[in-house]
């Protein structure tokens, strides 16, 4: 109970200063379109990359913009503090940079760390269902609003989930196997073969889920082998088997897929997230 | 109401997931836990017989698995093929019965209701999905295996004070579900879902509105702030086709002088037509209640001799202090007794079952004191009934409160209204029992004494072997001999129980399991032959 006292206090004195600083606080005047988008992006690598990255990735000495870190800034407001005055104490400058670039930069921070849900992605969203459930396979292996597979994750609320960065990525780039899905191959003393994914393992048991949907409780114990494949079942290659358009239609279905929006609720207007 | 279907054209190879199917649900508990007490009679009397009085020594603990925050837990593990389900509140989670270990788990965010914060008691399984209620009053369908969402139903308006503690229960691919207003000043009601597309089939209104039967028993307009929530989860009796669940108290609570007359269906065992949502018959435990005895204990159903035929019964530890037989066919009274000693409410009960009110021994202005306290002889703690000892356990408490009553009013938005209360006489004669009845005759066979508990804590499991499991409220988890009482084993969980015990077997091992307020424990015997045993 002490933490969440000392929790609401901090909330209550970040109120009042921020009430306080209320009518000076800047507004972004450009909106979210992805021409802003563009001309930030293009702002940002002329200006930022001697240190961050290109795009938004790491550079020689300063950390990616985007990427898997614990905390980072979100709000428009803290981004346009963070550039405009750099963080004390750091090697992040203050930039002397007119308003208006930075905004464009903001906006295109902010689109580069939005779930994808939240963000601009242009294509056809009904052939993007077809692909889901037609030539892409991907229902066999995932489900959404309760129909399809449950080998893959659940894909309801992907959307809100990860940013479009992170799903093309899903989808093209072979990453390593997250938690629950890596693909094993098991023998039990009895001479049965199964296969499917660990949902959960430790040294002593296994739970695994075989591609029939049936769920083994396995006792380490009780086999005689266990095989991990170092490869996801999770195809990388959609973009060399789908057609462009197809690709395009079915990631713009993807971030449409958002049934509870999370990273909107912990963001509210706070500066760290996620 | 949100419901969510896709227009995907799906062709899925056939799941091949273990389903739960009807026919199982209609067996007595063995190998698997498939509802909150069991089986749909609700006796808690399971037919596994590995763990028994003669090798109940070595019994030992397994694994636990904590979880994190969230409300004491007071939920039921459901074991279906080895794997676990039960819930905190606003959570679920599916855990392998042999290691512990988690396979999913799912969390059900708050978004707007952050004060509906009640209890959760557990899950209900039926094919090849979980289901279970949230607090802000969802009904929430989850894919078996993955915990993928299937569909969420909204069943009532959270704002005005509704959430939504029971495990749902499901008979003949329906799921019936309740609510927990009764507190405040809201009326309860049930209602039933298509269980494969959360459709709703019926309602049932737990008050009578004007013109139909009952609401006379209403003085005024006070029908409308009424109570008789439906809290808990019931028993179906599968010939019959009635669902069995006893309601709540009247609100408010304490003052009954703005509610005159017998207020049904308060406090009420109620006998539902699982198919229409029709009432069939009622029996009320405590007419025109003024001290929130809740009548919403376990109806255990038993077949048995009744005064040299056999019946059709429905027996029930009251909150009020007696022990009921009814037939449930029918829903009359057989016959009553005490089963505590503090009990001064009553002088007994009439041939129809109606108590004998003593005068006066009710809350007032400056404080009266009733026996049993306003917490009751008995509440939702699971009750079990063994065939062979033909006894009936229940946990009791003695004690007694000193009730007041005011003169609050009803306010919407979920506000408590009470109107009273009591103080509860923590003395020496305060005291907490696990009970052994005669079914039939309510007569005390033995009892054992929870030494150093102010409360109920959790309930009873009964085995064929003769055991009976009883999770203490102060952490110890214990075996007792069915037929003496006599203590047999017992672990110190090191935490409050509220919960009731449950036992299921994997690969030919039985285990017994209960939640603490934070950790599931399961036990089995140490020295178990894994072979010999299958
Ligand atoms: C001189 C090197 C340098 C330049 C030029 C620079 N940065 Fe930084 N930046 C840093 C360093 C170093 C950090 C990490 C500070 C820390 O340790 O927190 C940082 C951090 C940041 C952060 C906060 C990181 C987060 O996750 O929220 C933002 C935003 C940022 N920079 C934006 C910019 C932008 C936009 C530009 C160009 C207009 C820019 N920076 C130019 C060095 C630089
Ligand atoms: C053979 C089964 C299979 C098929 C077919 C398949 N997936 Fe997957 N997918 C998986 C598995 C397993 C994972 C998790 C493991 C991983 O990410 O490597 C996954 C992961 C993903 C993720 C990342 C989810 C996250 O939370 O990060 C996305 C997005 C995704 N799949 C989309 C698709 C789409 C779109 C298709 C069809 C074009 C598809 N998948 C086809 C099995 C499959």
């Amino acid at each position: 109970m002490r933490m969440r006292f000392t929790y609401s206090a901090f909330l209550v004195v970040g109120a009042f200063s921020y009430a306080l600083a209320q009518s000076v606080v800047p507004k972004n005047p450009f909106g979210h379109g992805p021409e802003v988008v563009a001309e930030g992006h293009a702002i940002f690598n002329q200006t930022c990359t001697t240190c961050h990255g290109m795009d938004g990735s790491e550079g020689e000495r300063a950390p990616a913009l985007v990427g898997e870190r614990r905390f980072f800034r979100l709000s428009e407001n803290a981004l346009y503090d963070t550039i405009k005055h750099g963080i004390p104490g750091t090697g992040m400058p203050a930039l002397n940079l007119p308003d208006e670039s930075i905004w464009k930069i903001v906006v295109f921070i902010r689109a580069m760390r939005s779930s994808a849900s939240e963000v601009d992605v242009p294509g056809d969203v009904a052939h993007g269902k077809q692909v889901f459930s037609g030539k892409g396979g991907c229902v066999k292996c995932h489900m959404i609003n309760g129909e399809g597979g449950t080998i893959g994750p659940d894909l309801s609320n992907i959307g809100a989930q990860i940013t479009l960065k992170r799903m093309k990525e899903a989808l093209t780039v072979d990453g390593p196997i997250p938690t629950g899905y890596q693909p094993v191959k098991v023998v039990t003393l009895k001479g049965t073969t199964i296969e499917g994914v660990a949902k959960n393992q430790d040294n002593f048991s296994i739970q695994l889920l075989d591609n029939q949907n049936h769920l083994h409780l396995l006792d380490r114990a009780e086999l005689k082998s266990v095989e991990e494949s170092k490869i996801s079942l999770m195809p990388h290659n959609y973009d060399k088997v789908l057609s462009r358009e197809e690709y395009n239609d079915l990631l713009a279905m993807l971030a449409k897929q958002a049934t509870v929006n999370l990273h909107k609720k912990v963001e509210g207007d706070g500066e760290v997230g996620r | 109401m949100r419901i969510r279907a896709l227009a995907f054209l799906l062709i899925l190879s056939s799941s091949l997931f273990a389903q739960v199917t009807e026919q199982q649900l209609l067996q007595p508990p063995g190998k698997d836990w498939l509802t909150y007490n069991g089986s749909y009679n609700s006796q808690r009397n399971s037919e596994l017989d590995q763990i028994k009085p003669s090798n109940i020594h070595s019994l030992v603990a397994q694994w636990a698995f904590h979880v994190n925050s969230g409300a004491p837990m007071q939920s039921v593990p459901i074991a279906v093929n080895g794997v676990l389900y039960f819930t905190q509140p606003n959570a679920l989670y599916a855990i392998d019965g042999r290691s512990g270990r988690l396979i999913w788990d799912h969390h059900h965010p708050l978004v707007k209701v952050k004060d509906r914060e009640g209890p959760q008691r557990g899950a209900a399984v039926y094919k090849d999905r979980v289901y279970y209620l949230t607090t802000d009053d969802y009904l929430i369908a989850l894919n078996a295996t993955t915990g993928s969402v299937v569909y969420e139903v909204k069943i009532a308006e959270t704002t005005e004070g509704y959430s939504a503690p029971p495990a749902p229960f499901i008979a003949k691919g329906k799921v019936i579900v309740g609510v927990a207003p009764g507190d405040r000043g809201l009326n309860g009601w049930l209602e039933a879902y298509d269980a494969d597309t959360g459709k709703k089939l019926w309602h049932w209104d737990a008050i009578p509105k004007p013109g139909e039967p009952g609401n006379e028993t209403w003085a005024g307009d006070s029908w409308k702030h009424a109570g008789a929530a439906t809290w808990m989860s019931g028993s179906y009796d599968p010939e019959l086709n009635l669902y069995y669940l006893g309601l709540g108290n009247p609100s408010p609570d304490f003052n009954g002088d703005v509610r005159m007359g017998d207020n049904l269906y308060s406090e009420c065992m109620v006998a539902i037509d699982l198919d229409t949502g029709k009432l069939k018959w009622y029996f009320q435990f405590t007419p025109h209640d003024m001290m929130d005895w809740d009548g919403s204990e376990v109806p255990v159903l038993v077949d048995a001799v009744y005064e040299g035929k056999m019946r059709k019964l429905l027996v029930q530890a009251d909150r009020n202090g007696f022990y009921y037989v009814l037939d449930r066919e029918m829903g009359k009274f057989l016959h009553g007794v005490p089963f505590v000693t503090q009990l001064n409410w009553a002088s007994g009960l009439t041939a129809e079952g109606r108590p004998i009110r003593v005068p006066g021994i009710e809350p007032s202005l400056t404080g009266t004191k009733v026996c049993p306290s306003s917490i009751g002889a008995a509440n939702w703690m699971s009750p079990a009934y063994n065939r062979d000892t033909n006894l009936f356990y229940v946990v009791a408490l003695e004690g007694c409160g000193l009730a007041t009553k005011n003169t609050e009013t009803f306010r919407p938005g979920g506000f408590q209204y009470r109107a009273g209360g009591d103080v509860l006489l923590h003395n020496a004669d305060w005291k907490v029992y696990v009970r052994a009845l005669d079914l039939i005759t309510g007569k005390l066979v033995w009892e054992q004494e929870r030494v150093g508990n102010m409360g109920l804590g959790g309930g009873l499991l009964s085995t064929k072997t003769g055991l009976i499991f009883s999770g203490e409220l102060n952490g110890q988890f214990v075996a007792l001999d069915a037929k003496s009482g006599k203590t047999l084993w017992h672990f110190n969980t090191g935490e409050g129980i509220n919960a009731q015990p449950m036992t299921y077997m994997v690969d030919g091992k039985q285990y017994v399991a209960i939640a603490t307020n934070t950790t599931v424990f399961s036990f089995a015997l140490l020295d178990h032959e894994k072979g010999a045993a299958k």
